[in-house]
């Protein structure tokens, strides 16, 4: 079964060209790697698989469904590469909101919450208001609304930006632990050893189109890491 | 597990609600409402009082229902302009700040998020207005004898005329900036509140500002229609049914203008 598919699908924004012809598949359970130069069309494509734009030609389907049909975001979790959380909220006021708006029982929010808070080691800054918080925190903020409601699909843009060595080594951990219970992961990242150690698949995206995908290891050459793998790629 | 597109509306016009009482704009419209409310309590002091002029008694009662309905309107077209000012950017704002596309993120409709929006918007004008409506309608009650049944009514024109403007103003905010929105705002609701009194009080209109009159929201028009009985000694001009129910067609046109344009776009790059 698919988590996530793309089929032919192009978008333009006015004159200039941001996806051509992408065909991607996410089958459920895997973690796949988007990879590509700014301007390649990563966060495009999510915007098209959360329904954000349209694409002008071809088919998204976000767990079977069209990507305008809220039923279609339901057990997704996101983390977008631009992360805006309302300042004026506390930390555990937005988590809240959005535990029930992804679709949690009022009496099982407050333990949601906790969790999640706990997980990304925000619980001691529950109270403090989002304006006051480091973009570090924040960031681990967006994590925790991202892994509410135990998402079966997550959706990570540049997750980990903004993020200390520690942070970014404990958002792997996040997202190997968020696999192990059965997660699908898309990972949008410039940061190639993060998605070597998160990702089992990784596709290469270069002008709007797929360059390349596949395993890892079918995509790196003997003697050659990712780095050099995607280079190659995009280069030509 | 999808729960049912209210509960959501209700987080979100709520969450909305608290975004607009937290606007610089909102201790203005306090001000502005006590002042309002000393001139109201002003107003309807003297219509307790008998006047003469030339040795002669003047109808108070009629004298109120004059004064009364002249700042029912201004008040109603006042609650209008508010409805719309407060709406230039409360959908149009989390857009551009990106913290609707989180909330955009989950399973709520984008019908939920842009009437909820509108809602929360809403909620600070229409309190406004009902505060200094039924203020101004019971102490001429209470001082004068006016009779409340037509404020009713009116406090009903003004709800559906600023629903109107909120939402036809939420609307122009998706594609204007919020300077521009406001100024379309203040410019509209005046001319259609012009073309309105001018037509009501016996002045023919012809071309594009009668086809306004005619076929346009009813902003003033319905207002002081449904004030008429407190104003009888002028023939006011005009079916109130036609008028309220034109009122109706008028929001629910912009109420479903808003729900289908805000599907159709597409959120910020």
């Amino acid at each position: 079964m698919l988590a996530l598919e793309l089929l032919a699908v192009s978008k333009r924004y006015g004159a200039r060209r941001a996806l051509a012809g992408v065909d991607l598949a996410v089958p459920a359970g895997s973690a796949l790697g988007l990879l590509g130069p700014n301007g390649a069309g990563k966060t495009t494509t999510l915007r098209l698989l959360l329904g954000f734009a349209r694409a002008d030609e071809g088919s998204v389907r976000l767990r079977g469904l069209e990507p305008s049909e809220p039923a279609s975001r339901i057990g997704v979790g996101y983390l977008p590469e631009r992360l805006a959380l309302p300042g004026r909220m506390t930390v555990r006021g937005c988590l809240r909101l959005h535990g029930a708006l992804a679709g949690l029982e009022n009496d099982e929010i407050d333990g949601e919450v906790a969790a999640v808070l706990r997980q990304t080691g925000i619980a001691d800054r529950a109270e403090d208001r989002i304006a006051g918080l480091s973009k570090g925190l924040a960031q681990r903020v967006g994590f925790a609304q991202a892994f509410l409601a135990r998402p079966d699909l997550l959706l990570l843009d540049e997750p980990t930006s903004g993020l200390d060595p520690i942070g970014v080594r404990d958002a792997r951990d996040w997202i190997a632990t968020a696999r192990e219970s059965g997660c699908t992961v898309l990972v949008s990242s410039h940061v190639l050893s993060e998605v070597e150690r998160t990702c089992d698949r990784v596709a290469i995206m270069h002008e709007g189109r797929i360059a390349a995908s596949g395993a890892i290891h079918e995509l790196v050459r003997p003697g050659e890491d990712l780095e050099a793998a995607f280079v190659r790629v995009v280069r030509g | 597990m999808m729960r049912p597109p209210t509960r959501a509306f209700r987080l979100l016009a709520f969450e909305a609600l608290h975004d607009g009482v937290r606007r610089r704009i909102v201790p203005v419209i306090v001000a502005i409402s006590v002042i309002s409310l000393l001139a109201i309590d002003n107003c309807t002091g003297c219509a307790s009082s008998s006047i003469t002029v030339n040795g002669e008694a003047v109808d108070v009662g009629a004298a109120a229902g004059w004064g009364g309905a002249l700042m029912f309107v201004v008040l109603g077209l006042w609650t209008m302009v508010l409805a719309g000012v407060l709406a230039s950017d409360h959908l149009a704002q989390p857009l551009a700040d990106g913290t609707a596309a989180l909330i955009l993120a989950r399973p709520v409709g984008r019908s939920a998020y842009a009437l909820a929006r509108l809602a929360g918007s809403l909620v600070i004008s229409l309190a406004t207005g009902a505060l200094l409506l039924s203020a101004t309608a019971l102490l001429l009650h209470a001082r004068a004898g006016v009779p409340l049944g037509p404020a009713v009514w009116g406090l009903a024109a003004c709800a559906l005329g600023a629903l109107c403007v909120g939402a036809f103003a939420t609307i122009a905010s998706l594609v204007l900036p919020q300077i521009a929105t406001t100024l379309l705002v203040l410019v509209a609701v005046a001319w259609i509140a012009s073309v309105n009194l001018l037509t009501q009080f016996g002045a023919t209109l012809e071309g594009f500002h009668g086809a306004v009159d005619r076929f346009g929201p009813p902003l003033a028009s319905a207002l002081v229609l449904a004030l008429s009985p407190w104003i009888e000694s002028v023939d006011v001009k005009g079916a109130p049914i036609a008028v309220g129910l034109r009122l109706v067609v008028w929001a629910g046109i912009g109420v479903a203008l808003l729900v289908v344009g805000f599907r159709r776009i597409e959120l910020g790059r």
